[in-house]
């Protein structure tokens, strides 16, 4: 992979699973990225393919019952001049104090629902002030300080006022600058953001895009951008990496993906975007509907669906194969074992 | 690799995949099966509800299950004490249990009863005792169990103040006290879902001076209220007549919570898709309210009935205990604790506080059970 | 914040009538007025040798104004309270009602009181540790002895306590003194001695409550721990122990401050019934009393009061909601 000295996060085949009562989920089942600094890294897919997930395993704040259970999640830090740290995030104990500290101060996160993710019950500068004072040693007056600079720069007007508001006053745009304020506090390296438009009506979500995308060339961080539209992919990501059930099918830079996807269902995917440009005609849907997490199918789980599916696709689980430094792909299509039996029973 | 291989792979996998059965199966149930596998799931609520089933199934057949009736006395055996049901006898199947004598206390010389095991009183299963009109209808004089000889001394929970058999007249009370909790429980959900229907589909002002209203009659302490108004019903009345009054004071205080159930989830219904449909389609009102609004709630209303009866047995027992709800001859279980408030008496005869044991299994046991039911009414959570 | 405490101020003036009027039809409901009973009474407890001379009835009858309408009985008779603090005379104890009342309802603050501090106080953790720690063995525990309480009725309790110390102790605890304190002038000592005694009465008193607060408090806090605001609170990396208090237990205690208004009745109707059983010197025996004797202008004075105690308590927690959240406070 191409300029490696930028690597923020190294994602090695990541498994998460839900122990429940009704049986184990696979939610998310050998995953692989990296996300470099400067950089945004959308992940894409449907409810329920574990793209929350496992942005949530980056701060270790995966919900009971889920645990990680194999993989690695590897942060790059700086230290000193050409010097690189190596913290394993994915040995960190959830509630210990080593994960505490990268929370809010190296790794900050936002969430899709900007009503309920501030508690009505403080003030904005009180929660905002509440992290810096956590991973600064500042004082009160400075912390506030500090807060009042973090509101302006996410463009509220007149933040001296809205830092004694309580974030029931604000409206949903609003609180998602707080909110972004809130997560940016600490100059963290990597910024992961859940859905954060989705709740927020299209003015409003352009304009938080717009704001995520100056506030990371001021401060070259990286963001992981989780999405299920495909609309907004187009316009903040640098990478894709597209998820179904639990695997990215697909991984590659934004052009790449919009021009010349290689997983079927990345191709359906964008077959059932309409088209600006085009004339009227029937918009295509992905056929089925995703699978109950305890019913997965076997082999490759996007088989039922897919329209390119052989009946080796229900039997053998896919291997990532990539087709070029920075094009994978998770599909038997591409496998050259399975191409060369293929040939072989063909003859 | 041609189409129908591709068709044919996904044909094979489609039938012999078990998983898509069983999705279907949850697909295709409808909301009452979803709510019974559901509730089934719930350990502790089917155990509260087969108690449950079991207690009203003793209060139907009472007069078959009690060994004796509930006026059946014997001066003999006043204060009498429990005896322990032994079921085998040199070692083959034949119940007993062992008779009372006196005996003084060496220190304070008063007579104590104690159990004299050289006297054996033989027990028969279906004996034939004591005749009672079953139902008011048909003459009859089988029980579950008794002494073979009539005349014996049985009192398995121990004797009342005037010999009569505790165990007997805690079964009697079953149906007192079960149907007490039940008609008032019917009558509460009557005014309840009259008032909360009003509040919630009239709604704007008269709603808003229902809720108050509500409000104002929670923060009442209900004990004294109910002690005053079953203070007034006239000691010539029948035992019928009281018990109906009871029953309709304990509803007149406890309609409150039903009501705010109903107004709520009338609001819920009125803001839900399928309601507005209906309401588009022309759907008349009486009509939407019994075929769209009512089968949504009843299982809600089913849970708060069951959640309810509880208070109403407390209710009355604790009027009856203290003398101001159903009186003698009736027999309740609060009726059967008045004995215990003169702290002598109690001292000594400490079985007297059985009555209560009963409330607490029948009051856990619909806990349980509506709990279960509450849980299990919104199947798709 | 004050427009809504002055609304609450309001509703509480407008309850305090209704709730007058309520009592107030509920002593015109038997037949007869108080002056027939009185005169049953004095017939019964003289056991028919003294007659009372038709004057004296209509003397009685007259002083209070039984041959009005009823809106007037009912002026005069809440007129009397506000402006003379009049609760009327009882015929049972041949007293002014108000001495009664001034005598008992403290007793009855004290131990309401007490009783309402000791379910706070054990409901609010365990409440708290049963859900954090949701399906563990102390959470079943608590579970448990929470259902037995709401199962229990409380006058079961004190007749244990009774049957208990009268066997074991042989002496019933009945009463809140001491005996060389039950008649003595009020001192450090004596209100020591009452403190005592208090907390098994208000133990007894409220164990049907706590089951109910532990219930709340546990589903109350297991909802909010899922709210996605927890969850912001843990990505900035505060310890659980702080996220936990500052965030999900102060939204919880929202639901819970609002208990105090069906926590407060169950209390005073509970003091009714275990008082009554323990013979505690609160307004529990006597209401018990004049109700039984249809004794109806003590019985209308202490419902009242009682009632209006409550009603107080609902207006505090109002103002305790007021201060806690600022979404009330606010609006």
């Amino acid at each position: 992979m191409a300029d490696n000295d930028n690597i923020l996060i190294q994602v090695k085949d990541l498994k998460i699973h839900f122990f429940t009562n009704e049986g184990t989920v696979r939610a998310v089942d050998g995953v692989t990225f990296d996300i470099r600094s400067g950089k945004t890294l959308c992940v894409v897919g449907e409810s329920g393919c574990g793209k929350s997930v496992t942005a949530r395993a980056l701060l270790q704040i995966v919900h009971r019952p889920g645990k990680i259970v194999d993989g690695d999640i590897i942060m790059y830090r700086k230290k000193g001049q050409n010097q690189i740290e190596e913290i394993h995030i994915s040995d960190m104990e959830p509630k210990g104090r080593a994960i505490r500290a990268v929370r809010g101060k190296e790794i900050s996160m936002i969430f899709q629902e900007p009503m309920t993710s501030l508690s009505p019950m403080y003030t904005v500068g009180n929660q905002i002030m509440e992290t810096i004072m956590l991973h600064t040693s500042v004082d009160k007056k400075q912390a506030r300080e500090r807060a009042l600079e973090m509101l302006g720069f996410v463009g509220i007007p007149r933040p001296e006022r809205i830092v004694d508001e309580y974030p029931f006053r604000l409206s949903g745009g609003m609180r998602q600058r707080a909110m972004i304020a809130m997560a940016l506090s600490c100059n963290p390296s990597l910024l992961i953001a859940d859905e954060p438009t989705t709740a927020l009506d299209v003015t409003t979500q352009a304009q938080i895009i717009d704001l995520m995308q100056g506030l990371q060339k001021d401060y070259d961080m990286g963001i992981l951008f989780i999405t299920h539209d495909l609309g907004v992919v187009a316009e903040i990501a640098d990478n894709v990496a597209v998820m179904y059930l639990g695997n990215v099918v697909e991984y590659s830079d934004i052009h790449t993906i919009f021009n010349d996807p290689q997983h079927p269902y990345t191709q359906s995917l964008l077959r059932s975007i309409p088209k600006v440009t085009a004339t009227r005609e029937k918009l295509e849907v992905i056929e089925g509907m995703v699978p109950s997490p305890f019913r997965r199918p076997s082999g490759c789980p996007f088989h039922p669906r897919c329209t390119k599916a052989m009946p080796v696709c229900s039997k053998i689980e896919p291997k990532t194969i990539s087709l070029n430094e920075n094009h994978q792909v998770h599909c038997l299509l591409f496998d050259d074992d399975v191409k060369n039996s293929m040939r072989g029973m063909a003859s | 690799m041609t189409i129908n291989e591709i068709d044919r792979a996904l044909a094979d996998r489609a039938s012999g995949d078990p998983a898509s059965e069983s999705d279907v199966r949850v697909e295709v149930a409808t909301q009452w099966q979803l709510m019974w596998w559901k509730f089934r799931k719930h350990k502790l609520a089917m155990f509260g509800g087969a108690l449950v089933l079991f207690f009203y199934l003793l209060a139907i057949f009472v007069e078959f299950f009690a060994p004796v009736n509930y006026t059946t006395y014997n001066e003999q055996y006043v204060y009498a004490p429990p005896q322990m049901i032994h079921f085998f006898r040199e070692g083959k199947f034949g119940p007993y249990v062992y008779g009372y004598k006196f005996e003084r206390d060496p220190v304070s010389f008063k007579k104590t009863w104690v159990i004299d095991e050289s006297v054996i009183i033989p027990l028969r299963f279906l004996n034939r005792g004591d005749s009672y009109k079953f139902w008011g209808l048909f003459n009859a004089n089988l029980h579950l169990v008794g002494p073979v000889n009539a005349e014996d001394p049985f009192y398995l929970l121990g004797a009342d103040k005037s010999g009569r058999d505790v165990f007997s007249r805690i079964i009697y009370s079953a149906r007192i006290s079960l149907t007490v909790g039940l008609v008032g429980v019917f009558l509460s959900l009557t005014i309840g879902i009259l008032v909360g229907g009003i509040s919630g589909l009239v709604g704007g002002r008269v709603d808003n001076l229902i809720q108050r209203l509500i409000e104002i009659l929670i923060s009442i302490p209900n004990l004294p209220i109910m002690l005053a108004l079953a203070a007034m019903v006239p000691l010539t009345w029948s035992t019928l007549s009281v018990y109906f009054m009871i029953t309709i004071i304990l509803s007149l205080l406890g309609w409150m919570g039903m009501a705010r159930v109903v107004r709520s989830k009338f609001l819920a219904l009125r803001e839900e898709d399928f309601i507005m449909a209906a309401q588009l389609d022309g759907v008349p009102r009486v009509r939407m309210i019994t075929k769209h609004m009512l089968p949504s709630f009843l299982s809600h209303i089913i849970a708060s009935i069951t959640l309810s009866i509880p208070g109403m047995i407390l209710g009355e027992t604790a009027l009856s205990f203290l003398g101001l709800g159903l009186r003698p001859p009736v027999v309740s279980w609060g009726v059967m604790l008045q004995d215990t408030q003169k702290v002598a008496v109690l001292a000594n005869s400490p079985w007297l506080l059985f009555p209560a044991v009963a409330v607490i299994i029948v009051v856990l046991a619909l806990n349980f059970l509506g709990d279960g039911l509450r849980d299990a009414a919104d199947p798709y959570q | 914040m004050w427009r809504y405490l002055f609304r609450r101020f309001l509703s509480m003036i407008f309850t305090v009538w209704v709730i007058s009027l309520l009592v107030f039809a509920i002593i015109q409901l038997p037949p007869g007025d108080y002056v027939t009973t009185l005169v049953n009474q004095l017939v019964a407890t003289s056991s028919g040798s003294t007659t009372i001379s038709s004057e004296y009835i209509e003397q009685i009858r007259e002083s209070y104004g039984f041959n009005q309408p009823i809106y007037v009985q009912y002026f005069k008779w809440i007129g009397k309270i506000l402006t003379k603090g009049e609760f009327g005379y009882s015929f049972v104890y041949k007293r002014d009602a108000v001495v009664m009342i001034t005598e008992r309802l403290p007793m009855t603050f004290a131990l309401s009181f007490s009783s309402f501090i000791l379910v706070w106080v054990i409901a609010l953790p365990i409440g708290i540790y049963s859900a954090v720690r949701q399906y563990s063995l102390g959470d079943y525990i608590f579970s448990f002895i929470g259902f037995i309480g709401v199962a229990v009725p409380n006058f079961l309790l004190a007749l244990i306590l009774l049957f208990v110390t009268y066997k074991y102790f042989d002496q019933a605890m009945i009463g809140l003194f001491s005996q060389e304190y039950a008649s003595a002038p009020w001192s450090m000592a004596k209100l020591i001695d009452m403190l005592k005694h208090l907390w098994i009465p208000a133990l007894i008193l409220g164990l049907g409550g706590t089951a109910g607060l532990i219930r709340t408090m546990r589903a109350n806090l297991l909802d909010e721990l899922n709210k996605p605001y927890v969850e912001t609170a843990r990505s900035k990396g505060l310890s659980e122990a702080r996220l936990l208090w500052k965030y999900p237990v102060r939204h919880a205690m929202n639901p819970f401050v609002s208990t105090i208004g069906w926590t407060l009745p169950g209390l005073i109707s509970g003091d009714l019934i275990v008082s009554t059983v323990l013979n505690l010197p609160t307004s529990g025996p006597v209401l018990y009393n004049a109700l039984r004797a249809q004794d109806m202008y003590v019985a209308a004075g202490f419902i009242l009061m009682l009632t209006i105690l409550t009603v107080i308590g609902t207006f505090v927690s109002d103002i305790l909601l007021a201060v806690l959240d600022p979404r009330i406070r606010l609006q």
